[in-house]
Formats: C-alpha cells, structure tokens, sequence
C-alpha cells in the first residue's frame, strides 16, 4: 500500500507547488495503483541495476526526414519509390544505408536503426505534439504558433526535468535553438519549461539569450548592479512562488558567473576542427553545444532542426543539405561521446515526428508518411550496432511489431531510469500516467 | 437519539454529536456506538466507535479500548472494532478500557438462508475499493491484459458481462469457486499483474466466492437503491498526531441504514495534515491545519471535516471591518493562528492598484496618498481605483482569458469584439448576473459589439455545456462524458442533459467573414453509452419543455441566476476572492463540490450571500472585499508563515505577464510598440493573444485553449530573471533618452531626493536607512556621472522581488 501512494502521489518531500497544490486539492478519489509500483518493480529487475543514461540528446527532424532516403532504402523497389540513391556498406558487415549517409555508416557499431517505428498521425504539428507527449493531439493540424507551453500534456523534456531534475549549476532541460513546437511542460507548470536558448550556435555573434549583461555597460558596472541588487534583497527569503523566484534569481546569477555554466556555453571554446567536424551547420553546433551542455550537468536537451517537410524536389535539397547536415551532427556527436567516454552516460535520439512517403509525387518530392519511420539510437545503455525491425518491400509498412511512439518513450524514459508508470493530476483530477500503454523495445538492450 | 456536548476548551466544535446510539458507561465518559448492532448475512461488518471524553487529547478510544464478546461463538470483534458474524444467535460484548466499561449487543443472522449475493450492489463497491476498475488497470479505456471494467465501475451490466460473459466464460467457474480466474488473480495465487487485492478467506474473498457459487446473479434491481451515505463523525478536531476512527453508513431508499465501513474507499485531501487509511482512520500529522477526508461508496460521496489547530496560541482578535473579517477570525480563533497586522500605507496602496487595476501608482500619487491625512482614506481610493479605465481594460484582459478571444479560433475581427464588449461590462459596471445571461445566450455577429464569438470558440454542444459549467457553475463536468464523475454526483445523463442546452445555437457565415449567432430548434441528446435521449435540464434541475420558437440557453440562464442556485454566485465569489487574495477559498477556483470544500465555508456563503444582496454589483462586492481588514494584512510573521489557506498574511501574487511588462514601462518612462495598436497603448489593452512577444511568452501569456484560469502561468523561471537582469531590450529603456533614468539624472534632484524617487516610482514607498545608504553610496562611487548611477539604481529595484511581485 505505501509503494500505491507513494506512486499516486510523487510530491516527495518537497514544498507544494501551485500546480501541484491544484492537482491535489482536485484529487478527488483516486484508485489505489499498485500496478505502477509493480510496473516499477519489475523494470528495475529487469536491467538489474542502476540506469546508465544521465542525460539524453534529442535531434528533432522537424518536418519529417525522409529515412527512405537515409536509413531504409528500397533498392529493389520500383524506380518511383527507390528514388536516385544507392545504398553503402557500413562498419557492420549486412548493415547498409544511404549513400549521402557515408559518415554515420563509418560507426555503424556504435548505434541501432529502429526501422518498425510507425504511428498514424500524419500532421506537423499534431504529429509533433504527439510524438513529444506520447499523447494524441487534442486539436487539429495548423497554424504553427510556435507557443512552448503545450496546452495540456507535458513533453518528454518536461518528464525528465520533473523526474530526474538537475544535475549541476546547468538547467535540467534545455531547448535550442529556439523552443520544440511541442515541448513544453503542460500542466507540469513553468518549473519544468525547457530553458531556450533563444539563438542559433552557427550565427558568428551566437550568445544565448540575455545569459551575458549587456557589455556595453561594462564589467565595473555590472558588478557595482549585482552588488546594489544584493543589498536591497538582504531581507529573508519570502515563501512561495515569490521565494522561488528568488532562488530562480540566484541560479540566473549561477548562470551567469559560474565558470562552469559560462563555459558550457561558450561554443568558441571548441576548437576548429571539432567545430567543423560536428559540421557548419545549425543542426551539427546545436549537437557541439548540447555535449558541452550535457557534459555540463543538462539532462535533456531538445536540439529543433527545421526544413525536412520536403514535398518538392525533395533530393537537391536532401542530399546537399538536409543529409549531409544530419549525418555529419549525427556521426560527430556520437564519436565525439565515444570518445569522451560519455556515450554510456548520454542517450541520443535522432528523429522526427514523420518520415516520408515511399512513392516519390510527380513534384519530385516525397510526402507525409507516419507510417513509417526509421529512429536512430545511440548510448545510454542501448545495445549498439543492431537493426532493430523492418519495413516491407515497399516501405510503406512494418513488416512486424510495429514500434509505437509510447514504446519510444517508454524505453527513452526506462533508460534514463524514470518511472514511466508514475500518474500525476491534471487540473482537474484526472490522472494522467507519464506515457500511457507503451512498451519498453527490448531489442535495444 | 442522545446528543452530548463535549468538555469546553479547543476541542469544542467537535461533531460527534451527531452520531446515533450511544451507549453511556457508568461514568458517563467511555461512550460506545452503536449500543446494538444487527449483522445480517455471512459477509456484513459493522464498525464500533468508543469515545473517551475523559481523554481529550485523544478522545477516539476505538482502537485503544478492549472487546469482550460474551459468546464467541456468535460474533467476533478484531482491535480495530470491527465486528463480524460467526453464527447466528445474539450476545453481549463489554467494551473496556481502563477502569472504565460500556456494553452493547450484536445480533446475528441471515447466515443459514443469506440473500443470493447482488453483483451490483455488492461485488461492484469491492472492486472499486480494490481498485480493479480504476483508470491504471482494468479501468482503462483499453482494459488491462483483455480485462476491462468501467472506470470506477459506473456500467455494472458491462462489467457483470466483461466478468462473467466474456473470455468464453473462463474467468469464473461457479462449480469451484476458488478454482475461477478471478478469485485466483484477486488473491494472487496466480500471477497478476495489479499483485493481491483480496486476502484469503477475507470478507471480499468469502464474498466474491459465495457470489461466484451462487451462479454470478447479476442482481440488478435485487437490493432496494442506496440513495446516500454518511461519515461519522462528520468534522473532529483533532490534536496534533491524533487519530479518528471513522463509520460509513449507507441509507436506501425504504430507510433502512448498515454499515459499509469495510467496503468504502477513503482519501484525504491534504495528507500532510491528516492521512487516512483503507479502514477509515484517520491519522494526524504534525502540523496545524484543516483536511477534508473524502468518503465514496457507489457513486455516493461524503465528507468528513478534520481541523488541527496549533496549540496554546492566545492572541488578541484583531477589529473587524466587515463581516469577511469576523468569518476569518473566527477561523484564525478555530485553528490558533495568529494574523499579521495591518500592511503598511505604501504596501496597501501599490497591492490595491496592481489587484484592481493592473496598474502601479506613479510616484505623484503614492505621494498624495501617504500625505493624506483622513482616516477613510483607504476607501477613498479604492472608490477612486474602481472609476478608473484601466478597470476596465484590466478586468476585460481577464475574462478574454476565460471565455477563450483566441485570434486563431474566433479571428482578429472576433477577438476585437469581443474584447471590446467585456470593456464596456467592465466600465459600465453591468451586473454580474446580466453579463453571464449576455455570455451564455449571445445572438448576433461575432464580429459586432457582442459576446457571440464565444459561441464560434466553442462550436459543439458538449464543450459549451462543459466550459459554461466550470466557467459560471465551478462544476467540472467534464470527467462525467465519459463516466461517473468519481467525486460527485454527476453521472453521464447530468452530461447530456446540460449540453442540450447547446444545440439549438445556429452558425450562419455572412459574406464580411464574421458569423451570426442565432437560436434555432434544439433537441435533446442522447447518451452514448445507453443510446437514449436525455431530456435537457440543468443541474440537479427538473427537465425543460421546450418550444421550437424557444432559445434553449435562455432557461439554462434563468435557472443559472436564480436566487437558490447553489453554484452560480459561490463560484463568482470565489473566483473574485481568490484574484484579490491570492488563492481561493476552494481551489482549483473553479471546482466547487461538497468533496472539495471551502477552506472557510461560512465565509464563502457569506460573500455569495452578499454580492445577491448587492444585485451582482461586481465594483461593490470589490468595495467589500478590500475593504476587510484580512486583506490589508501585511506579510507573514513567524508564526502564521505555514499557514497557505486561512489568510492569516499577504501572500505574495505573481504580476501577470501583461502587468508586468506595464509595470517595467511605466517605471523606466518608455512604453512598449505592439503592432497593431496605437502609440502608447498598454500590454493589457492588446486584444491580440498571439501578437509574437518574449516577454510575454516568458513571463506565461496563456493560449487562451479553455475556460481555466490556471492557463495563466505564473511559475517563475531561470529565464525570466536573465530576462529582466540582462534583456538588451530592458537596457535600452532604462537607457532611453527620453526615458524615466535620463530625466531624473537630468534633473536638479540632489541625490538623496532622487533616491525616494526611485523608490516611489518602483515600489511606492520611501527607502529605510539601509537601502537609502547603499543608494548614496552607489551615487559617491559614480562620482560625476549621476546618468549611469540612476540607471544602476533603477535597474536594482527592477530587480527586486518587491517589484516583481504583488505583495
């Protein structure tokens, strides 16, 4: 019964917070679970032992990334449907993948293709919402409003600053390099918004939003500020929100002074190569600078890559740009882990909220297909070097086991070591678990 | 019935009271509850309460007290006084504890020929308990592993059929009952994925077997209908760590009442406070406070009332302005919390205009406010605030959030009108119960001076008939679409019934873009589950016959605004309560249900009793509401800091994005452009919700996507302090040439005249001493250039939490 309760209501020991406090005082009658807690039980039996991913890196193909050109080519299909490319051997003897893809394949071993991911919302922004939260969305395809608080549900990046929190002067959930249309923390409350670093890290003058004083106020000044600043506020610390701003102040300070947090952000520390290495791209310095974030103590970071909803002449575009790009940050960023020795700690997703149809549309482009897409895993405990599933001769279908987007984040979440069993309270009382269904993929570990 | 008092002192209020039968010892202090009890069939219980008064620390002796069943062989008492059968026959039972001794006697029977077990009436609340249909196992919308059940069990023909019928019929064997599929998982024999939810030989276990032998009755319509239930006692106070033991009693329909203690589910709203068990015994904690302990057995809901006050706390009751005061000392009395005192000119005058008006006093007039000298001078500005456009623009701001002027669902055109006839309630000050009417029955083109775009937001019957009633009812329907609300009386009928009130709103386009609202025949909807038609009606109201000339929303509007409805201006009122005070008197604002009750009760029903007496006069009501000494409280001293629900202090209130952004224009003297609007316009006044801004982004403009004020975010970030302490676009006001910084260092102002400026213009007050000397000190270092030394200054107090929030 204590493991039921303590699941129904993970509030811990820590100070209600207004949400929270709404959420409760809404409860009403809640049944006991005592599933979850077994649920719980049985997965940390399962791995038998302590997680091994401490942070995650999510490259988000914004658009739909055409993975037919990528990772699942149909080399035996009709002309209309294998398109121009050729596949490659890759570092895994029977593994093969697209040509433009020749990087990646070079470290094959070092991670799995998921090719049976498939779901059936075939909309940006509802697909976007509904990969992100794991939930389908309640409202149709449009507008983009580019609004980081989804409406109800909070993301997988808000899951995990809530569960796992952070983990050094660093915020535990950062987005770049501007907010995922779907990212957001729902009725987690702003607590658990990403922090955006409203700024691109290929722009030269590249600064993350208003981390850094405004230099043409000078050192002395900015100094003399803060030092003002402390002295009005020498009071005691206030309860509630207006407390916890108060610490929020304190940890912006962090943020801005400490050497640590500093460097993390200084993209310009990185030497050349390594720069050029990840790619000059928006996508490969987002990568470069969500290792040094995560090397900093960030749990999750959400990197949107935009510019992959390709349905005219979709190839010029995909194989001298979008590929290209992706494949570079893709295979630089899991190297530069390896290398570190932090793959084992650091999980890395690469996916979008779609990938494409397999029949090429007589604009010469490739259109909307959540059937099928293939996801790119790398460390965090995965096992590597596997292709995982695989699609029919067509690449319209699984051929087996369709994955599912709550697997997908079931196992992001089992990885990490959250409880994705666990149930909060929606506003109003309704119980609402961290991914509902789902299953952990077994074959990545 | 015998009624007793309790000894005086803190533990006066106490309720017990109400309970029937009590048996009175000799000396007349260990009292034991029921004095006879009738046990009829193999699986009923019947929970003993004893009650010490001689213990008034802890007074509940049930579980303390000694059971002495005179024959054994009849009945049996476990140490949490509950009783059982054994065989049929009757037997006295002595209660002790201490010296002290009561008796009661248990009759027995039913057992040689019990009544065939009912599915519904008595297998169904065991499965709730256990919780097998709830929404994280077989209550699901997919079931669990091919079992599903209806969530908390509101469809027993579905579950009598998904239990016994489906499967092929393997989940029960009526042969060999512990052999079945279901007992077997229940009990854990075999793997199960919920682990064990029946004990062996356990009243449920016994109960489901006999049910499972007798051939699985369905029993629908065996039983006469329970019709209510009742928890006792039904409020305690209890000390610090104490415990209560409580009995659910459940009443049918021909009156006859038996215990169902053992079969009832029990939560606590505020565990902290107090916790509850399965059993129903409530557990103290050690902190002061209030706690509402929930009671749910079919369908029916109770509550149980249980207060901690802190003990040996003596203060004197502070002056009462008005009768909100005199409920929330009375309060404050109850629990020994002691209110601050009385916030400061400044504190009162800047929480005033950013609570009414959304706007800070400029320096000129926190200055004529602290120099006036009349004693009603308070009053004086309120009535001067509440006279104000900005009243207007604040309070339109507002309910745009809630009634959903989203440009992308109604248009620019739609989100304009809209806004533009919320001012004009505000301004001219319309009855509250005349602006509801105007809201819920709106006719007329979405882009004219009407509230009909409302009805171009929400588009269907059901989301109306949902949004209206959490908007103006504080009744969350929603869970009953699909369901029995799990705590309320709402079932899914109540659902149907209220939006058929919806369904005669016609949509015609007009060829300008905008739509035109008008009444149309409606009809009555049918519930999905049972595919009949449910005649429209309000509420717990009869049924509405209407005419195809009639609009439907009209008699909902009628019977909204009626003097007895029991929702519409509690909700009001709370919601009001809780912008000027901080948090409500229920929370969430909108969820108001007998299983969430009001931190102070007759407080609320006062207010809701006032604003009726004042004919919905929302700039009176405010009148009253600020005028109460509890809200000129200033902030929390030590000893009423843990107090967050009886308003013994100020809470701090978050600004909202809009105000805030005022807030940092009016005080650095540059205002903000917003495209589309005039020069000059403020953030409060842009109708536009989806006009791109960082900062109101970061600082939580909500999407306007429902009816909640909890949309509105107003939890603090790491962001939003880069935002303010960094933002290049706050430099550049603080900067600005014909900005606030550059008139004032231009200016003659000696440096210690300065510095109160700043200080009026930011926070309305004066500096004390120590901050009046880190600002001189701040001017000597900056030597000659008095430019960057008031920046500086003015950059600090924007900073501070004193600016930032509403105190």
């Amino acid at each position: 019964m204590e493991l039921s309760r303590s699941s129904r209501r993970p509030t811990g020991g820590r100070l209600l917070s207004r949400r929270l406090a709404l959420q409760v005082g809404a409860s009403g009658f809640l049944p006991g679970l005592t599933l979850p807690g077994l649920l719980h039980m049985q997965a940390h039996a399962a791995t038998g032992g302590a997680p091994k991913a401490k942070s995650c890196i999510f490259l988000f193909l914004q658009g739909g990334p055409s993975t037919i050109d990528m990772w699942d080519l149909k080399p035996d299909a009709p002309a209309e449907i294998r398109g121009p490319y050729k596949s490659i051997r890759t570092s895994v003897p029977g593994t093969l993948v697209g040509e433009h893809c020749f990087r990646t394949a070079k470290i094959a071993d070092k991670f799995t293709m998921l090719r049976n991911h498939s779901h059936n919302d075939n909309g940006h922004i509802t697909g976007s919402h509904y990969v992100l939260t794991g939930v389908r969305a309640a409202f149709a395809d449009g507008a983009n409003t580019r609004v980081p608080v989804n409406d109800l549900y909070p993301s997988i990046g808000s899951v995990i600053s809530r569960e796992l929190g952070p983990r050094a002067g660093v915020p535990p959930y950062i987005n770049m390099p501007h907010p995922l249309a779907a990212g957001g923390p729902g009725f987690y409350g702003a607590e658990h918004a990403p922090f955006v670093i409203e700024s691109d890290p290929i722009q030269p003058d590249f600064e993350v939003k208003d981390l850094r004083p405004d230099e043409r106020l000078g050192e002395p000044r900015t100094a003399r500020r803060h030092k003002l600043l402390r002295s009005l506020e020498s009071g005691p610390t206030p309860s509630g929100r207006a407390g916890t701003m108060a610490t929020y102040y304190q940890k912006a300070h962090d943020l801005m002074t400490s050497p640590s947090a500093r460097k993390a952000f200084d993209l310009r520390a990185e030497p050349e190569k390594t720069r050029l290495a990840y790619g000059p791209t928006s996508l490969g310095q987002c990568a470069l600078l969500s290792r040094r974030l995560v090397e900093a103590g960030c749990r999750f970071v959400g990197v949107d890559h935009g510019s992959w909803d390709t349905h005219f002449s979709c190839f010029p575009s995909l194989e001298k740009d979008l590929i290209p790009h992706a494949d570079m940050a893709f295979s630089a960023l899991v190297t530069d882990l390896y290398e570190r020795g932090l793959l084992d700690s650091t999980l890395v997703v690469m996916m979008g909220e779609m990938g494409r149809t397999p029949r090429i549309n007589d604009k010469a482009g490739r259109d909307h297909w959540s059937q099928t897409q293939t996801v790119l895993f790398a460390g965090g405990g995965i096992q590597p070097g596997r292709v995982i599933g695989a699609t029919d001769k067509t690449g319209s279908a699984p051929t087996a086991d369709p994955v599912s987007v709550a697997d997908i984040l079931r196992t992001i979440f089992h990885l990490m070591g959250v409880d994705s069993s666990k149930t909060y309270l929606t506003p109003v009382g309704r119980p609402v678990p961290i991914v509902n269904g789902g299953k952990v993929i077994q074959g990545l570990l | 019935m015998i009624s007793r008092m309790y000894p005086t002192g803190q533990f006066l209020g106490c309720a017990l009271c109400l309970m029937a039968g009590w048996c009175v010892s000799a000396r007349a202090e260990l009292q034991v509850s029921p004095a006879r009890i009738v046990l009829d069939g193999p699986e009923s219980t019947h929970q003993i309460l004893v009650n010490d008064t001689a213990d008034p620390r802890q007074p509940d002796a049930t579980r303390t007290a000694t059971y002495t069943v005179a024959n054994g062989s009849v009945a049996r008492i476990d140490a949490t006084g509950l009783v059982e059968p054994v065989a049929e026959g009757s037997t006295g039972v002595l209660v002790t504890k201490g010296a002290q001794t009561a008796r009661l006697v248990v009759e027995v029977r039913g057992l040689a020929k019990p009544r065939p077990v009912s599915f519904e009436q008595q297998i169904m609340p065991l499965l709730t308990k256990a919780g097998c249909n709830s929404g994280g196992c077989h209550g699901k919308a997919e079931g669990q592993n091919g079992f599903k059940l209806s969530i908390f069990g509101f469809d027993p023909v579905a579950d009598h059929l998904a239990l016994v019928g489906e499967g092929r019929g393997r989940r029960v064997l009526a042969g060999s009952p512990a052999e079945s599929l279901v007992a077997q998982k229940a009990t854990a024999r075999i793997p199960h994925g919920g682990g064990r939810k029946m004990v062996e030989n356990s009243l449920p276990h016994r109960r489901l077997l006999r049910w499972l032998a007798e051939g699985m009755r369905p029993g629908v319509g065996d039983f006469v209908p329970e019709v209510r239930i009742e928890v006792e006692p039904g409020r305690r106070v209890l000390a610090l760590g104490g415990t209560q033991q409580l009995r659910v009693t459940a009443i049918d329909a021909a009156g006859n009442r038996h215990c169902v203690t053992a079969e009832t589910e029990f939560e606590s709203n505020a565990p902290t406070i107090a916790a509850v068990d399965p059993r129903g015994l409530v557990q103290a904690g050690s902190n002061p406070g209030e706690a509402a302990i929930l009671v749910r057995h079919m369908g029916h809901v109770s509550v149980c009332r249980i207060t901690l006050p802190r003990p040996g706390v003596a203060f004197a009751r502070p002056p009462e302005n008005n009768f909100i005061d005199h409920h929330v000392w009375d309060k404050l009395t109850l629990l020994g919390i002691p209110p601050s005192g009385l916030a400061d000119e400044s504190t009162f005058l800047r929480r005033a205009f950013l609570d009414t008006i959304g706007t800070l006093p400029t320096a000129a007039e926190a200055r004529a406010f602290l120099a006036d000298t009349r004693p009603d001078k308070r009053a004086r500005a309120v009535d001067l605030l509440l006279q104000r456009p900005e009243y207007a623009d604040y309070w339109a701001m507002r309910w745009s959030d809630l009634l959903r002027v989203d440009r992308d669902a109604i248009t620019a055109q739609g989100s304009v009108a809209m806004s533009r006839w919320l001012r004009r309630q505000f301004l001219e000050n319309t009855p509250y119960d005349q602006f509801a009417r105007g809201i819920v029955a709106a006719r007329g083109n979405t882009a004219g001076d009407t509230p009909a775009a409302f009805f171009k937001a929400l588009d269907n019957p059901e989301a109306l008939g949902r949004s209206v009633s959490q908007l103006f009812l504080g009744v969350r329907i929603e869970c009953a679409q699909c369901h029995h609300h799990p705590s309320e009386r709402w079932a899914q009928d109540d659902y149907f019934a209220l939006a058929g009130f919806f369904t005669g709103v016609g949509r015609k386009q007009l060829s300008t873009g905008s739509v035109s609202i008008m009444a149309e025949p409606g009809k009555d909807l049918k519930n999905p589950r049972t595919g009949k038609l449910v005649p429209t009606r309000a509420l717990g109201a009869e049924p509405v016959r209407f005419t195809d000339q009639d609009d439907r929303r009209e008699a909902l509007a009628d019977w909204m605004i009626r003097p007895d409805n029991p929702h519409f201006a509690h909700t009001i009122a709370n919601r009001l309560w809780a912008h000027y005070f901080g948090h409500g008197l229920v929370e969430p604002l909108d969820d108001l249900r007998a299983t969430n009750p009001a931190s102070n009760e007759p407080l609320l029903d006062a207010l809701a009793a006032h604003l009726r007496y004042l004919k919905y006069d929302l700039k009176a009501f405010t009148r009253a509401l600020l005028a109460a000494r509890a809200y000129q409280l200033a902030a929390a001293i030590p000893e009423n800091l843990a107090d967050e629900q009886n308003f013994s202090h100020a809470t701090p209130k978050a600004l909202p994005a809009e105000v805030l952004l005022d807030a940092v224009c009016q005080v650095t003297g540059v205002p903000e452009k917003f495209m589309g609007m005039p020069e000059g316009a403020r953030a409060m006044q842009v109708w536009d919700n989806r006009m791109p801004s960082y900062f109101l982004r970061l600082f939580g403009r909500p999407v306007r996507a429902s009816v909640c004020e909890c949309e509105r975010g107003n939890e603090p970030s790491i962001a939003q302090a880069l935002h303010l302490m960094n933002a290049p676009e706050i430099t550049d006001k603080l900067r600005a040439r014909l900005g606030q910084a550059r008139r004032l260092a231009d200016s003659a102002l000696e440096p210690g005249k300065l510095i109160d400026e700043l200080f009026l213009i930011c926070l309305c007050r004066l500096p004390n001493p120590g901050e009046r000397a880190a600002m001189q000190g701040l001017f000597r270092e900056a030597g000659t250039d008095r430019r960057s030394a008031v920046e500086d200054a003015l950059w600090a107090l924007l900073n501070t939490r004193e600016f930032v929030y509403n105190h």
